[in-house]
């Protein structure tokens, strides 16, 4: 059970669905005319679900990611996330509620050039009262030893594990991930996945773990998988066995 | 189409080129308008004084008679010479107005540049008036003025206006250090005009005789003509690198001759040139500051440039562009900026600043026809800033160019040298917090942006340092010298030749606290030297002070004081011996040196009373100083002049209101500096980070944070400009005020602790009020298209 100090979260949430979408749209003017990057999605998300979003480029994944966390802000529609509408939150509360309950995971993982490991990681104490440890997190992720280097120093697969354990140490409610895995060899990306995989089964299975790719493999391992074509959902399928990330053929 | 490119990107990149462009501009514009303006000054000179004919030697005496003249004239390498009395007298009808009044036979020497009117001619009457009293008196042409010296008053009309090439520059009293022209004017007139009465009246004194018609009876054949005396001869030597040999054979053969000076020891003279080397000393240091300041935005922009169009420049060299394209197309920027700030700079420097500061000479200068000009070294210096700025521009590109295409198109991760960053991860860095030690390594990875921004605030600060301390060094001086070593109410200038008698009836009604200057030479190591001594029964009324400004008493009547700069100049120490005589007397005295004393003023020897009499000088003072109230006081008798201290701290106004024009200047231009430079690097460190504040704004930062973390560094870089420019202003101020003031001063720069303050204040709110406007920029950071935009 989570419960968040932040006034948006302070109710205890008992409850199947974590995230709603309800007729989610998002329209860009690109010159003179409109582009509908979401066109009214609708689809939901249950407590410590491990969810794959699958499309072709231009599908709108990442923008629906961008939506759900609390970087944009929809044209029409609504965002519930524990029972309170995200997408009527102005720019405080949009704050807020990323630095207490989402964690970010970028493709290119987007971690600070000038901390060193360690630092990247401990940087959420000044955003969240009660950050996890952020030695102890990196030991989970396997970079003990790598805790006093820079990021260049590192390999794209150790800079990823930075960006989770930067993620994770805010003990999230949701992990998002936007290609986690996009810009690393399988075998590092397996390492990733697993990571994410292992987070999302830890506390008591609450968290909950989006993924949004256009690798269809990853997919086998999701609880639930939903297929953006368009803007628009083309399908939302709970997988009813999912795979061990090591069953993959990769 | 690569032009097109370049102009878009300017685009871009507006500010930043723009501060170049600035910083470039005021460079060129600070160098062509010093540079336009103290040529214009040496060629208006040069062309006048050799126009004019302005004289090579100034042989004083006590009369010169035509004999002396001839003998004069007859020296191997002397074209002419021209006899001269030069006396000080006041106006009729306003004591407070004094002239220098000069009767001449001839004006082939140093000839009149007329204004208006006619020509000098010895058969005229009337005077001939310095343009610049008639300008600030409104006298004219046709004009009467009443002349007074001693009892008789010479009532005259003005028949020219005009300027005179040896009067370029004159003080009323040496004590004032700017030219007061309302109360102080140079007066010509023909010999003929001498009055005849005077001379006939002297020679009936001389004579003991006391009734005129005795005088007439006796002296049947008096000549008035025989008995003018003249105390100047001017000459006109063939080539300057005679003057010694003129000089030397004028001593030798003229024992009239008391003392020669050359024109370039002049004071009209030396001051003049002094103006000019002193800027010449400015250029650089003004110039220079703008234009490093410039190169090093040049450095940090185009790096930006190039990195941020990598993909861009991999496109480009993938398509078959070769590198020395490329690499011309980026020096383009750096070349086509230079080239027009630099012409801007070079146009606005000569008819802007040239034009306004010559004005400005112009009106302490009495010399005709002052224009700005520019030569050829003000081509150069532009076109070494584009030379300059065009190579820097490579330099900074060739690095990134240098790459093969496939490694261009390949994203960088921004270079980290763990070298250079592991300091900040050990010790007291350890502890600091996420912002600070950010903020840290942003600074050692971005040096040059650092450096630029240090330069450009320590610049700020250094000026503002700089612009109060030289009101404050002046006030200072103001101080020292009227307040504290002067400490009398009056002087009275005595007559020359005044009698023991007449004397002791003024010093019966204005007190006997007196002095007596005299012109004298110092032989040191083999040199013969020209300076003063200055014998002194002044009591109280003149004071003196050591180095640290205690008072002492000059109470030692076994030897001299010298004052400390002439000591340091001439390796003297106490209890050497100099040997020194005065001018017109070749008796050497061999003196101890008993003591030093500070003059922020005159470097020269001083002796009491009692020992100058010791040495067998007949002590007649030609000064008296009195605290009576001599307010309303016209004339004494046997007084040439009463000058009245507050009257002489007053002729220091004039100089306190110009520097404060030029104070106001300074501070605007060290605040644009200031908010120029501030915002080029904020900008730019905005623009580096924006993806990194985007990453930590989607981390949950609040905006208030991250324009915390923003607003930090530039107020470090601030913080220690200013901990650099405090020092930096005082010695600034202090090189200046040495250039300004010429060797015989002796005075340092004196800043207030209130003027750092006012600077570092000043300083720090500057860079807080431009960085906090900066920071705005912060809540407008779109997360999505920065991160997108990095990736």
């Amino acid at each position: 059970m989570n419960v968040r100090k932040n006034s948006y979260f302070m109710k205890e949430v008992n409850m199947e669905e974590l995230i709603k979408f309800k007729n989610v749209k998002k329209t860009y003017n690109v010159g003179e005319k409109k582009f509908n990057a979401l066109d009214g999605v609708d689809f939901s998300i249950g407590k410590g679900e491990f969810v794959v979003i699958l499309g072709p480029s231009g599908a709108g994944k990442s923008t629906l990611l961008n939506l759900l966390g609390g970087m944009d802000k929809v044209t029409s529609g609504e965002i519930v996330v524990e029972e309170n509408v995200i997408s009527d939150f102005n720019d405080t509360q949009l704050t807020d509620y990323r630095a207490e309950n989402v964690g970010f995971i970028f493709q290119f993982y987007n971690i600070l050039p000038t901390l060193t490991v360690y630092e990247n990681v401990s940087i959420v104490k000044d955003i969240v009262k009660k950050p996890k440890n952020a030695k102890t997190i990196l030991k989970e992720v396997g970079l003990e030893k790598h805790m006093n280097k820079f990021p260049n120093q590192l390999s794209g697969g150790e800079q990823q594990r930075v960006s989770i354990a930067r993620a994770i140490a805010k003990d999230p409610l949701l992990l998002l991930c936007d290609e986690p895995t996009g810009a690393l060899d399988s075998k590092t990306g397996v390492e990733v996945l697993k990571l994410l995989k292992k987070q999302c089964d830890a506390n008591n299975g609450e968290n909950t773990v989006v993924i949004v790719t256009h690798n269809a493999l990853i997919a086998e391992v999701a609880d639930r998988v939903i297929r953006l074509k368009n803007g628009k959902v083309e399908s939302n399928e709970k997988n009813k066995h999912p795979k061990n990330i090591d069953e993959v053929k990769w | 189409m690569l032009r097109k490119k370049m102009l878009r990107d300017i685009k871009q990149n507006l500010s930043q080129f723009i501060t170049i462009f600035l910083m470039l501009f005021i460079g060129v514009m600070a160098y062509s308008g010093i540079e336009s303006y103290m040529d214009g000054m040496q060629q208006s000179a040069d062309s006048y004084y050799e126009k004019n004919n302005l004289q090579d030697l100034n042989v004083m005496g006590a009369n010169f008679t035509e004999e002396d003249l001839d003998t004069i004239k007859s020296i191997e390498h002397v074209k002419d010479a021209e006899r001269k009395l030069s006396l000080t007298a006041t106006d009729a009808k306003n004591n407070d107005i004094t002239y220098l009044l000069n009767f001449i036979e001839s004006n082939n020497i140093s000839k009149f540049y007329v204004f208006e009117g006619e020509k000098f001619d010895v058969n005229k009457s009337g005077v001939w008036l310095d343009s610049f009293y008639a300008k600030e008196k409104n006298v004219k042409v046709d004009d009467t003025i009443k002349i007074k010296y001693d009892n008789f008053v010479l009532e005259e009309k003005v028949v020219g206006l005009v300027n005179i090439p040896d009067h370029v520059y004159d003080v009323k009293d040496a004590s004032e250090l700017y030219p007061s022209h309302d109360t102080f004017g140079i007066v010509y007139l023909s010999i003929n005009e001498f009055p005849e009465s005077y001379i006939k009246e002297n020679a009936m004194k001389q004579m003991g005789i006391d009734n005129e018609e005795l005088f007439d009876k006796y002296v049947k054949d008096f000549d008035y003509k025989e008995h003018l005396v003249f105390n100047y001869v001017m000459v006109d030597v063939d080539k300057k690198k005679n003057n010694d040999s003129v000089k030397n054979a004028i001593e030798d053969q003229v024992e009239n001759a008391k003392a020669i000076i050359k024109i370039e020891d002049s004071s009209s003279y030396s001051t003049y040139q002094g103006e000019i080397d002193e800027g010449k000393a400015y250029v650089g240091i003004f110039s220079g500051l703008f234009i490093i300041i410039a190169l090093l935005s040049v450095v940090t922009t185009m790096t930006r440039v190039v990195k941020k169009q990598r993909m861009q420049i991999g496109t480009l060299k993938a398509l078959g562009f070769k590198n020395r394209k490329i690499l011309l197309h980026y020096i383009s920027y750096g070349f086509y900026i230079s080239l027009i700030a630099s012409m801007c700079g070079l146009l606005a420097g000569r008819f802007l600043m040239g034009n306004f500061f010559i004005n400005l000479e112009m009106t302490f200068f009495e010399m005709p026809n002052g224009v700005a000009i520019l030569n050829g070294q003000n081509y150069i210096c532009a076109l070494l800033v584009i030379v300059l700025v065009s190579i820097v521009t490579m330099l900074t590109c060739y690095k990134e160019l240098k790459e093969n295409p496939a490694e261009t198109l390949r994203v960088k991760m921004p270079k980290v040298k763990k070298n250079s960053l592991n300091l900040t991860t050990k010790g007291i860095f350890k502890n600091l917090s996420f912002s600070s030690k950010w903020n840290l390594r942003d600074i050692v990875r971005n040096k040059a942006r650092t450096l630029t921004g240090l330069v450009g605030i320590v610049g700020c600060c250094m000026l503002i340092v700089c612009a109060f301390g030289m009101l404050n060094s002046l006030n200072r001086f103001i101080e020292m010298q009227f307040d504290e070593l002067f400490n009398f109410d009056y002087k009275l200038t005595l007559k020359e030749n005044i009698t023991k008698e007449e004397l002791k009836e003024i010093e019966s009604v204005y007190g006997n606290a007196s002095s007596k200057s005299l012109g004298i030479e110092i032989k040191n190591k083999g040199t013969r030297e020209s300076n003063n001594a200055f014998i002194t029964d002044a009591k109280d009324y003149v004071r003196f002070e050591d180095d640290k400004n205690n008072y002492i008493k000059l109470d030692n009547d076994e030897g001299i004081y010298v004052t400390y700069k002439l000591a340091e100049t001439n390796n003297y120490k106490i209890g050497d011996t100099i040997k020194w005589h005065i001018y017109g007397d070749s008796k050497y005295y061999e003196s101890k040196i008993v003591g030093f004393n500070k003059d922020p003023q005159n470097q020269n020897i001083t002796l009491t009373r009692k020992y100058a009499e010791k040495l067998g000088i007949d002590y007649i003072p030609d000064s008296i100083y009195t605290n009576k109230n001599l307010k309303n006081v016209k004339s004494i008798k046997n007084v040439e002049l009463i000058q009245n201290i507050n009257n002489l701290k007053d002729g220091m106004a004039n100089m306190l209101n110009t520097m404060k024009s030029m104070i106001v200047l300074i501070i605007f231009i060290a605040c644009f500096l200031g908010v120029v430079i501030i915002y080029n690097i904020g900008i730019l460190s905005y623009s580096e980070k924006q993806y990194q504040f985007s990453t930590i704004k989607v981390l949950g930062f609040k905006d208030k944070q991250i324009k915390k973390i923003y607003i930090k560094q530039n107020l470090w870089i601030s913080i220690v400009a200013i901990l650099i420019g405090c020092p930096l202003g005082y010695y600034l101020t202090d090189w200046l005020f040495k250039m300004a003031l010429d060797e015989t001063y002796d005075f340092s720069a004196y800043i207030k602790p209130l003027t750092y303050v006012y600077a570092s204040v000043g300083t720090f709110v500057l860079s807080y009020i431009v960085s906090k406007i900066l920071a705005k920029k912060i809540k407008n950071i779109d997360m999505v298209s920065s991160l997108k935009g990095n990736e």
